[in-house]
């Protein structure tokens, strides 16, 4: 079959990874799920911060094993010569670099995209970055929420008269290495054609910014007199729309279509109501949100159990969800099934679950991946790119200029 | 104009795309911006949902234009034999064909995978769904928000004594969407190799399970001890990084590292708060945190204004945030240089605001001047260009109704 000696879709591509922490390392890690080579550079001593946070067991951290899975680590000084020379040898070597310092970073250490193409004009090097090389943010230090905030999308979510309240998952930092990853395969494909590579600028804010499915043309094309705000637990513009209580948990309901709310007035023993002028309609609906709350939230809490209520709301195909927890969602037969959880090994961490990989191709089940100990790959990378002898390797390291640690 | 005389970095590649809505168009809205020719069917009499979303002016949706511009549609009765015959012959001549219609949808109407791959074993098939296109929930209709409730995002944000709270805004359908274009892209390099075409099986639950980046495997790790829940306005494994009450609104304030929050002492004055036994390390301060984050608010109350908290803090690179209004946002000086937010314009709806393109190519500097196609305004051109449809055959097939088009 063609492809047999591929691993996966992207066998074949080498990689020089500079990212740290998550937004980089997602765009390595999930060219790593599709089998390209990432030789992950960490900066000697410590390497990756990442590495000391949790949940951490014998100095072996799950947070950066989740996020490094299938790479390799090249642990050096940077700053040394000696460290220099073995970076500008390898990116003479790969296909792509990623980076996601501080802007300015990664050229004063000599790799900036001048240098890259200069050394490289194949290579495709992709900065990724809070608010981007340049403009008048670009300067200032910035994680995840700094984006959801600086993005207006923070702004988005809580009640109507009380805080911004995020989701505390990454919602940038991952969906920003996603974006970055779908970049660099579209600049390796231009690259096909033209021999040459290109420079990415990726950054947080503008992941976060693309989120923005309606408010901002709605703010625009009503002349600023819709200013787009979070409205609580519902819709302020359909309904039924939101998270309702249920007698042990919360439920969604999405029954916005006149039909969906017919049928679920039915299923509530109340059928006069899809007639009624107060509800026959979405906009009227969201007049008598607080009625149609009420009413719904009645016929939950009259339902002998929430299993009973979604029964009955799958039956009628109105769009509904239980509103899980992690633990929930971990054991839900359709992640489990799916493969959107998954149980991985980790040499020190033994068994344990993390998401699964967000991409299915039909040619290829997901790769057995480790995460490597810190400077593991010393060796073999600098033996099988630069053709170093192990001697050098272990002169190198007694200096100081490759590092090494059992985690 | 870059690289080659190309239009984008996708310049030559070409889309069928059947997608509505938001988590679909985005895939081929993305695509369309880096150049390639999207195909956007939209099924007669009335094409894509969205051409009816707010804002509407005389007819035209600003919706519907955010999500569709650079593509061309073509309106047609796919339930016809003959629109069936062109649709076939289609896919014979393109790339890729994205849908995201509910899992079975596309093979009812005569296109599932076995057919694309047989007419074409060179496409790459793109499926968006809500929850995947097999497994016990897959039959179930899907919103962003439902997505989001699966896959335990959704109880991940609140109080922990309160409920959950919708997000306003789909960043599960934008995030699905660049997740399958860089599968598409992917799949496309993989072709290079090999000639295949291969299916690719994309989901909102996926992505949003994709976005927890400590809370599995710290459940996991635990032994189950740990249960992830809401934790308000502070992350509940690292402090201090949440959301700070200022006095005209909130800073989102995030010191992950010892030394980061050492930053933040300097800032506020008190460098020897990292000696202080309750927040020397993480741990330490996580378990302190309503002490830290009294102190904290404490001290922007202190001072002139929430503009002048944050310069101190910027000052001693402390990672910190003002949480904009979108019309805050809209307006700020860095985004309209940068283009996070752009102006575009509409032939109908004149000019307005809408998200920048996500993606810079040093190649191709300038985004594209696109427009969001009227109903069936492609009908001629694309079977024309790509079928060898005569003038006469299109417009004969309009008065049959096999083809369709509007002006909006």
């Amino acid at each position: 079959m063609p492809g047999d000696s591929l691993r996966h879709v992207l066998d074949g591509y080498k990689v020089l990874d500079f990212t740290q922490y998550v937004a980089g390392p997602t765009a390595t890690l999930m060219m790593a799920e599709m089998g390209a080579e990432i030789i992950k550079v960490e900066l000697a001593p410590a390497g990756d911060p990442s590495r000391r946070l949790p949940t951490v067991k014998d100095r072996r951290s799950g947070y950066f094993v989740q996020h490094n899975r299938g790479k390799q680590s090249l642990c050096l000084d940077a700053r040394a010569p000696a460290g220099k020379e073995i970076l500008r040898d390898l990116v003479a070597r790969v296909d792509v670099v990623v980076e996601n310092f501080a802007p300015g970073v990664i050229s004063r250490l000599g790799f900036g995209y001048a240098e890259v193409s200069r050394i490289n004009p194949r290579a495709v090097m992709c900065s990724i970055s809070s608010f981007g090389q340049k403009g008048p943010l670009s300067a200032l230090t910035g994680y995840d929420w700094s984006g959801a905030a600086y993005g207006g999308v923070a702004h988005m979510i809580g009640d109507a008269d009380g805080p911004p309240t995020v989701p505390m998952v990454a919602l940038g930092d991952v969906s920003t290495g996603v974006h970055a990853m779908g970049a660099i395969a579209c600049a390796l494909l231009a690259r096909e054609r033209t021999g040459k590579g290109q420079y990415l600028d990726i950054a947080l804010l503008d992941t976060y910014f693309h989120y923005h499915e309606a408010g901002v043309q709605m703010a625009s094309l009503s002349g600023g007199r819709f200013a787009p705000k979070r409205s609580g637990r519902h819709s302020y513009y359909v309904a039924p729309a939101g998270v309702f209580r249920a007698r042990d948990r919360y439920i969604i309901v999405f029954a916005l279509e006149d039909h969906q709310w017919s049928a679920l007035c039915e299923l509530m023993g109340r059928p006069e109501l899809a007639r009624n002028s107060r509800f026959a309609n979405a906009a009227a609906r969201v007049e008598s949100l607080a009625e149609v709350i009420g009413l719904i939230e009645g016929w939950f809490a009259s339902m002998p159990s929430d299993e009973a209520t979604m029964a009955a709301l799958r039956e009628r195909r109105i769009p509904h969800a239980p509103v899980l927890t992690v633990e929930e969602a971990m054991r839900h037969p359709h992640l489990r099934e799916r493969g959107t959880i998954r149980r991985v090994r980790d040499r020190i961490l033994g068994e344990f679950e993390l998401p699964g990989f967000a991409l299915r191709f039909s040619d290829y089940q997901p790769l057995e991946l480790d995460a490597p100990l810190l400077g593991e790959h010393n060796a073999a990378v600098l033996g099988r790119y630069l053709g170093y002898p192990a001697e050098r390797v272990r002169e190198l390291e007694q200096r100081g200029v490759l590092h090494s640690a059992p985690y | 104009m870059g690289q080659d005389g190309m239009r984008g970095v996708l310049d030559g590649y070409r889309v069928l795309d059947f997608t509505q809505y938001v988590a679909g168009p985005t895939v081929t809205l993305m695509m369309a911006e880096m150049g390639a020719e999207v195909i956007k069917v939209e099924l007669a009499p009335n094409g894509d949902f969205t051409r009816i979303a707010p804002v509407l002016r005389d007819g035209r949706s600003g919706y519907f234009v955010q999500h569709n511009r650079g593509k061309k549609s073509l309106c047609i009765d796919a339930k016809q034999a003959e629109g069936l015959a062109i649709l076939k012959a289609l896919v014979g001549k393109i790339d890729v064909v994205v849908e995201n219609f509910a899992p079975g949808v596309i093979g009812r109407l005569g296109l599932d995978w076995p057919t694309i791959h047989a007419l074409n074993p060179r496409a790459i098939l793109c499926s968006v769904s809500a929850f995947g296109q097999t497994g016990p929930i897959s039959g179930q209709p899907g919103f962003d928000g439902l997505g989001a409730a699966y896959a335990a995002v959704m109880s991940m944000g609140g109080e922990p004594d309160g409920p959950p709270y919708i997000p306003h805004l789909a960043i599960g359908d934008v995030s699905t969407g660049a997740h399958a274009m860089g599968a598409i892209a992917c799949a496309l390099l993989y072709r290079e190799k090999t000639g295949r075409g291969q299916h690719l099986d994309l989901s909102l639950l996926d992505t949003y399970f994709h976005y927890h980046e400590a809370s599995v495997q710290m459940h996991s790790l635990s032994g189950g001890a740990f249960k992830p829940t809401r934790p308000g306005l502070h992350s509940f494994y690292l402090a201090p990084v949440g959301t700070f009450k200022g006095r005209s609104g909130y800073i989102v304030i995030m010191c992950p590292m010892d030394h980061i929050f050492g930053y933040l002492c300097k800032a506020m004055g008190r460098p020897e708060l990292m000696q202080d036994p309750r927040f020397a390390t993480n741990e330490q301060r996580v378990k302190n945190r309503d002490a830290l984050v009294s102190l904290i608010e404490q001290w922007i109350a202190s001072m002139p204004s929430d503009e002048a908290a944050l310069a101190a803090m910027q000052e001693y690179r402390v990672p910190c945030a003002p949480v904009l209004s979108v019309e805050e946002a809209v307006n700020h000086p860095h985004h309209r240089e940068r283009g996070t937010v752009r102006k575009v314009r509409d032939r109908i709806l004149g000019e307005f605001d809408l998200p920048g393109f996500p993606l810079r190519f040093s190649e191709f500097p300038t985004p594209l001047e696109l427009d969001a196609p009227f109903l069936g305004e492609h009908n001629a051109d694309v079977l024309g260009r790509y079928l060898g449809y005569s003038a006469e055959q299109v417009a004969e097939l309009e008065r049959r109704g096999l083809l369709r088009s509007a002006p909006r």
